[in-house]
């Protein structure tokens, strides 16, 4: 028992070595590479939009235009008689909200689609890259012919948006692709393309960025903590938000500046780059269990030879 | 040591076909019939999943937490192969068929789980996939694991069988136990890595969720806890099925290896605690524990259930009592599917109002293959060499096997010669 534990752990100790050598090849190789991928800047080429809550009157066109520039059968689940989606869900890709306090304090509308993040989780997540964030525009388009259908995303998703057909024997994830159709063709989304009070804009990130920190400078404390969603949170966003409601009250969750891959990730990226890690962890194992190996035939045959039986493996 | 415990005998004195059996597979039959009907009307329709708790029970449940159950074969294997516990050799067929059968049933319900299943092809295409995904870590590894190294470290009774069952047969099956011989070493690094890999995966998987996984959960090292959660899991329900074995079947119970087992489960335990505690000390979580809510009553329940386990198991593997190393490993099992169950449901928070309770469906189709598993576990015990056991049963079963054939050939001679009259 004594010397097959110092063996081992001489050879624990060999293979110490070797994993540490390999932990740390692992982690300079991932210096220039992959870590580079999680303090990612959004490109000067991202599109965006802007989405001023105190323009928007609620009419919800941009909600049903919508549904029909993406071939949506319009959700009148809750009323046969027009289209008033309570949620994001299978058939509706953007919500406006209300949200109307019970103090009196000013009401605020809220729109929800897809914040096509800078660094975003659902991409991370995704098994085969049916979730894919295109480079030059940014959007987080899906691929029907990748996706599992494991609903990964919806679980890391900070903001809830992808949502999951659960009826049928084909279902989809569905979830705001920012007309990209519509892109190519040079037009805009469809959602920008109507909004009757310019509350809701579509342009280069970059752009849009420099003019909702000048309605901000217009107006001082027009604006919650006269501040941008969208700027930095979580790594930032491709949808932005200018609103006088507090974020957090209209569904825009508190976050830090860190993207949620770059702050979760980090060490499951270190630990399987290149496989080095296993790899080496392999290696240690298999010496380790050879030496044992031969010592257990040694014994199975001393067995046999002492009851007579057949050995067992 | 003793030389005679040092076998592995089928339970060859109780009949297969039991009433209980018949149960169990009707029950998986029930679960079968409802697959199709899933299959049939999608998942909406089946399950109580929904788009805030887009994970139900075959994913939360029998995945991420009975997976850990699932993991005698890595644990004790390590034990037994590399850190030179020997005595464990004996158990560890019954932990690698135990898990086996784990690995199988949840990688089957994930299966029915997912929604777009024939899209799972492009696991053969490696530049499909995305190599910092844990849940691809975990749907490469896992299935990975289960069909290769499992597997072969549960073929050497199948062979046995064979090799006894048909003697035409001998010398193929010797070529193969040969072949297996040669190759095992490397089976085993694969048989302990992988699980390594995927089990600490399993944590990773809720990394990704951030604040929604509340934070006496949330924490850097959840792949450590999880993998280290899977180790002590894996021990104690090794134990429950060797003295469940032992109440029902009396079999007979080596007192060593339970000890043996029980102290390794009680330190791996103690030793998770501790690590559990520092880290929610350091990073200034454990005030969170002491106010009154739902997840510090659930944190607080996990916490109980595994230092009153990890004590129960240090004085049952003193004392050598079984009723405690019962017990112990019992709240060991029960604590390490809570703490792994948690993050997933109900210490998952997506948002206020959100909700999710299995649907009788979703239920029937878990207990359905449950019961296909246990089910398999009591035929293959019967039949193959897997539990524990003394040469002396070894003998008695070959004394036994002897007279019932000398039995078959004289009632045999006797038609023969009754005809012949």
């Amino acid at each position: 028992m004594e010397i097959t534990r110092r063996h081992l752990l001489g050879s624990m100790a060999k293979g110490a070595a070797t994993v540490l050598a390999a932990g740390g090849v692992s982690s300079v190789a991932l210096a220039d590479g992959s870590l580079a991928e999680e303090k990612q800047e959004a490109s000067q080429t991202a599109i965006a939009m802007l989405y001023d809550a105190t323009r928007c009157v609620g009419c919800q066109t941009c909600v049903s235009v919508c549904a029909q520039a993406n071939n949506l059968t319009p959700d009148t689940r809750l009323d046969p008689l027009h289209q008033p989606p309570r949620d994001l869900n299978d058939t509706t890709r953007s919500v406006i909200k209300l949200y109307k306090p019970a103090d009196g304090t000013p009401y605020s509308y809220i729109k929800q689609q897809c914040m096509h993040c800078v660094s975003p989780a659902c991409v991370a997540a995704c098994l085969f890259g049916a979730l894919k964030k295109e480079t030059g525009t940014g959007i987080v388009t899906w691929n029907p012919s990748l996706c599992v259908g494991c609903r990964y995303c919806e679980i890391v998703c900070p903001y809830h948006i992808p949502k999951f057909q659960w009826h049928g024997i084909n279902p989809r994830i569905v979830k705001c692709e920012f007309c990209k159709e519509r892109l190519v063709h040079g037009g805009d989304p469809a959602c920008t393309s109507v909004c009757p009070t310019h509350a809701l804009v579509f342009g280069r990130r970059t752009s849009l960025l420099d003019e909702a920190k000048l309605r901000i400078k217009n107006c001082p404390g027009k604006y919650y903590q006269d501040r941008v969603f969208g700027e930095r949170e979580g790594g930032g966003t491709q949808v932005l938000y200018l609103t006088k409601a507090p974020f957090g009250k209209l569904g825009l969750p508190k976050m830090g500046d860190e993207s949620i891959p770059g702050k979760y990730l980090k060490w499951q990226k270190q630990m399987y780059s290149y496989l080095l890690f296993p790899a080496a962890l392999y290696a240690v194992i298999v010496s380790a269990a050879r030496r044992n190996w031969n010592r257990h035939e040694k014994h199975l045959k001393e067995e046999e030879k002492a009851t007579g039986l057949r050995t067992q493996l | 040591m003793s030389k005679e415990w040092e076998r592995n005998v089928p339970v060859f004195d109780i009949p297969i076909l039991t009433r209980q059996f018949a149960a169990l597979c009707t029950l998986g039959i029930v679960a079968c019939g409802l697959v199709l009907y899933r299959e049939a009307v999608g998942l909406g329709a089946a399950s109580g999943m929904n788009d805030a708790y887009a994970w139900g029970i075959w994913k939360t449940f029998n995945i991420m937490a009975l997976t850990g159950l699932g993991s005698g074969a890595f644990s004790i294997g390590i034990a037994a192969w590399l850190f030179g516990r020997r005595i464990l050799h004996s158990v560890m067929r019954t932990a690698v068929l135990s898990s086996f059968l784990v690995y199988a049933t949840g990688l089957m319900l994930l299966g029915i789980d997912v929604g777009r299943p024939w899209n799972f092809i492009w696991i053969l295409a490696p530049w499909r996939w995305n190599v910092h995904s844990p849940m691809l870590e975990v749907g490469f590894c896992m299935p990975l694991y289960t069909a290769v190294p499992l597997f072969l470290e549960a073929v050497p009774p199948v062979l046995e069988w064979i090799h006894s069952r048909c003697p035409e047969l001998e010398s193929t099956v010797e070529m193969a136990e040969s072949l297996l011989k040669r190759i095992y070493p490397w089976v085993l690094g694969l048989a302990f890595v992988l699980p390594a890999m995927h089990q600490s995966s399993l944590g990773a998987l809720m990394l990704l969720a951030g604040n929604q996984v509340h934070p006496l959960w949330q924490t850097p090292w959840l792949p450590l806890l999880y993998v280290w959660a899977a180790s002590f899991m894996g021990f104690a329900f090794v134990s429950v099925i060797l003295m469940v074995c032992h109440l029902i079947w009396n079999r007979p119970l080596d007192a060593d290896v339970l000890r043996e087992m029980s102290h390794i489960t009680a330190w791996l335990i103690a030793s998770w605690l501790a690590f559990r505690f520092a880290d929610l000390a350091i990073s200034r979580r454990l005030a969170l524990a002491i106010e009154m809510s739902a997840p510090s009553v659930l944190f607080w329940a996990e916490t109980l259930l595994l230092l009153s386990a990890a004590l129960m198991l240090a004085v049952a593997s003193r004392k050598r009592n079984f009723r405690l190393a019962f017990q112990g490993s019992l709240f060991a099992a029960i604590g390490g599917i809570l703490y792994r169950f948690d993050p997933t449901t109900l210490a998952f928070q997506p948002r206020a109002g959100a909700f999710y309770f299995p649907t009788s469906i979703e239920l029937l189709i878990d207990i359905g293959f449950l019961s296909l598993a246990i089910a398999s576990f009591s035929l293959l015990a019967k039949v193959l060499p897997i539990l524990p056991a003394s040469t002396r049963l070894w003998r008695a079963m070959e004394s036994a096997r002897w007279n019932k054939s000398i039995f078959h050939t004289r009632q045999a001679e006797y038609t023969q010669y009754t005809a012949a009259d």
